[in-house]
């Protein structure tokens, strides 16, 4: 599976690998830079369907989340 | 005295920022890196309420969010006294509670030199917060508070934490007049496709069942939902989070569901072919495994968290949206069609049950059971109730019929032991004069007992109602059926005489220990105008039924120790 992350928070692609790894997941590969405070994260994970579908809900809502707060 | 100031500093902000958001009440204990902030707190409008532990100042502040459905708010100090949040925080996030802690932080300049009382609150709270901040400029102060209270509230509540370290707090701000930034989020609308599936669903269902969860009471959405049950006339029950739902004396509320739920609510859903969800979350403790669960029904999913949509049981139709808007459509749309009557199937629900099985194996000594019956049928019915964690709160969780799902308050999804007290104090800061009893039990009472001076500082009016089976009772219960009676590390007989503490506190308090004597003491206890202990020594074997063991299906209760 492969997630894209965008966020004014530089720390959500360590929130995201925590979260792969709680589902049983890993990430096979991360890539990440900034670019005028904002960044962008491309995450490659492995694991179950199961688990990988619910880290996916998750990471959508986690990019989600900063458009509720800002 | 008020020492007036012409400029303000971070801390301040902080304050007249909270003010801005209309929070009058915050709960807390100082330290050092947050001092400033206290000493903006002296002499300031902010109502502080100082607990004794800070762990106390999540559960209150919890408990008060819960009650009042305002964020709640702590605060802390750096190091210890933010990690001392933790199981607050934790507990927040499980139940979706609005919360903003408030932490104070080593100087920028100290942090990650492992300075002292140093800790990176920010990393430790990331999984258990919707999101959590370092404020580095003072002038984003502000901002960033307004942005937590925010994402506190919604769309679905949680807690979020504001880690502010201490040149911050004492900094200059350039800012001027507070303007409460942003308003209200666009919340998901249910699509009408899917209100329509869920309709055509009910229309042809002949055994349907809904479930109702805390996710109806954050969204203010409990007169829609009774609305709905009382158009479409079927079964229905209730997540321990979403007792109070329902509309009172409703005869077609089945009771809560679950692990130690009534057997008609786990029979309904077992045999049901029509599952409405409202604002659940599936936990395992009501679905048992999920491939057991309702195995004849399709499963409509109403939440305004797409993430919970399939996450423990699959979903045949998914109502993504605010509560509130979802039962109001499915209202509407209920006006211009036939639904069929189902009362053949509430018959033959309400045959499943009968009363709630109980141990009897000691008349000469208190039950617990028996003091919890006493209660609820003497309490009034806008009293709130508060539980810690344990036996006490499942036999609390079966016998309260709440008038609002506001009026009981439980930590459900943490299962946080010390919650019951600290989270009683906090809900009578909401309770504009309503009683407020905090049931407990001799283990998590032993967890917050310091908060006895929180009570008696503020002449805090709530009842304190100790259920002491001298055991960890839940643990001791689970170790009989399932641990071969192998009494490992629960045995409390050597508890202290919880009266003679209280009163060393200043706080009223009595004991019954005979059924006798019970209905006084309960009376007492209800009329006494301040805050009172009632500590009520009961027989410890006594068990909470019906029971459904860990992997066996929710239909498969048992209802006595074999």
């Amino acid at each position: 599976m492969i997630a894209r992350l965008c966020s004014s928070d530089g720390r959500l692609l360590a929130r995201v690998i925590y979260l792969a790894h709680r589902f049983g997941c890993a990430y096979t590969s991360v890539a990440g830079h900034e670019l005028d405070g904002t960044y962008s994260g491309l995450l490659h994970f492995s694991g179950p369907s199961d688990a990988l579908a619910r880290l996916s809900k998750q990471i959508d809502k986690l990019n989600h989340a900063e458009k509720e707060t800002l | 005295m008020a020492h007036e100031r012409t400029e303000r500093n971070g801390a301040q902000l902080v304050l007249d920022t909270l003010l801005a958001e209309g929070v009058h009440t915050v709960f807390g204990y100082p330290g050092g890196a947050i001092m400033p902030l206290y000493d903006a707190l002296f002499g300031h409008a902010l109502r502080h309420v100082l607990v004794r532990h800070e762990a106390a100042a999540a559960f209150a502040a919890g408990g008060f969010a819960r009650a009042s459905g305002s964020v709640g708010v702590c605060i802390a100090t750096s190091g210890p006294g933010a990690t001392n949040l933790v199981t607050g925080i934790a507990d927040a996030m499980m139940d979706s509670v609005p919360l903003v802690a408030i932490t104070g932080q080593v100087r920028s300049n100290l942090m990650g030199t492992d300075a002292f009382q140093e800790a990176d609150v920010v990393a430790i709270t990331h999984a258990i917060t919707k999101r959590n901040f370092v404020v580095r400029d003072v002038n984003e102060l502000r901002a960033t508070l307004h942005a937590a209270f925010r994402c506190a509230r919604g769309p679905r509540p949680g807690p979020v934490l504001v880690d502010i370290p201490s040149d911050v707090l004492k900094a200059i701000s350039s800012e001027g007049a507070d303007e409460r930034v942003g308003g209200s989020l666009g919340l998901p609308v249910a699509s009408e496709a899917a209100i329509a599936a869920c309709i055509e669903l009910l229309r042809g269902a002949r055994r349907p069942v809904a479930i109702v969860g805390g996710g109806a009471r954050s969204s203010n959405a409990i007169d829609s939902y009774r609305e709905f049950c009382r158009r479409v006339r079927l079964p229905h029950t209730a997540t321990i989070n979403g007792l109070g739902c329902g509309a009172p004396g409703d005869p077609l509320f089945l009771g809560m569901l679950g692990m130690h739920g009534w057997k008609a609510a786990n029979l309904a859903v077992a045999g049901a072919d029509l599952v409405l969800a409202f604002g659940i979350r599936f936990d395992d403790r009501i679905t048992g495994p999920p491939n057991r669960f309702a195995t004849n029904a399709k499963i409509v999913h109403a939440d305004i968290d797409a993430s919970e949509f399939g996450k423990t049981v699959r979903i045949d139709v998914e109502l993504h949206g605010d509560l509130q808007a979802t039962l109001a459509a499915l209202n509407r749309a209920l006006e211009g069609v036939t639904i069929p009557r189902f009362d053949r199937w509430a018959n033959e629900v309400a045959d499943f049950g009968g009363p709630l099985p109980r141990d009897r194996g000691d008349r000469e000594r208190l039950s617990a059971t028996d003091v919890l019956d006493a209660l609820f049928a003497a309490l009034p019915d806008d009293a709130i109730v508060t539980t810690d964690v344990g036996q006490h709160q499942m036999w609390s969780a079966q016998r309260a019929r709440p008038s609002h799902a506001r009026n009981f308050i439980t930590s459900a999804g943490l299962g946080s032991m010390g919650f019951g007290f600290p989270a009683g104090i906090g809900a009578t800061f909401a309770a504009n004069g309503r009683t407020v009893v905090a049931i407990v039990g001799d283990g998590g009472f032993q967890m917050s007992l310091p908060e006895l001076a929180t009570v008696r500082r503020y002449n805090v009016p709530v009842k304190i109602l100790l259920i002491d089976n001298r055991n960890l009772g839940m643990v001791r219960q689970w170790q009989q059926l399932f641990y071969d009676r192998r009494y490992s590390a629960t045995n409390l007989s050597d508890n202290p005489d919880f009266c003679a503490i209280a009163r060393a506190y200043g706080v009223e308090a009595s004991s019954v220990d005979h059924t006798s004597n019970l209905a006084e003491a309960m009376r007492h206890f209800l009329a006494h105008s301040s805050a009172m202990l009632l500590h009520c020594a009961c027989y410890p074997e006594e068990n909470v039924w019906p029971m459904v063991p860990t992997d066996a299906a929710m239909h498969e209760a048992i209802e006595a120790a074999g």
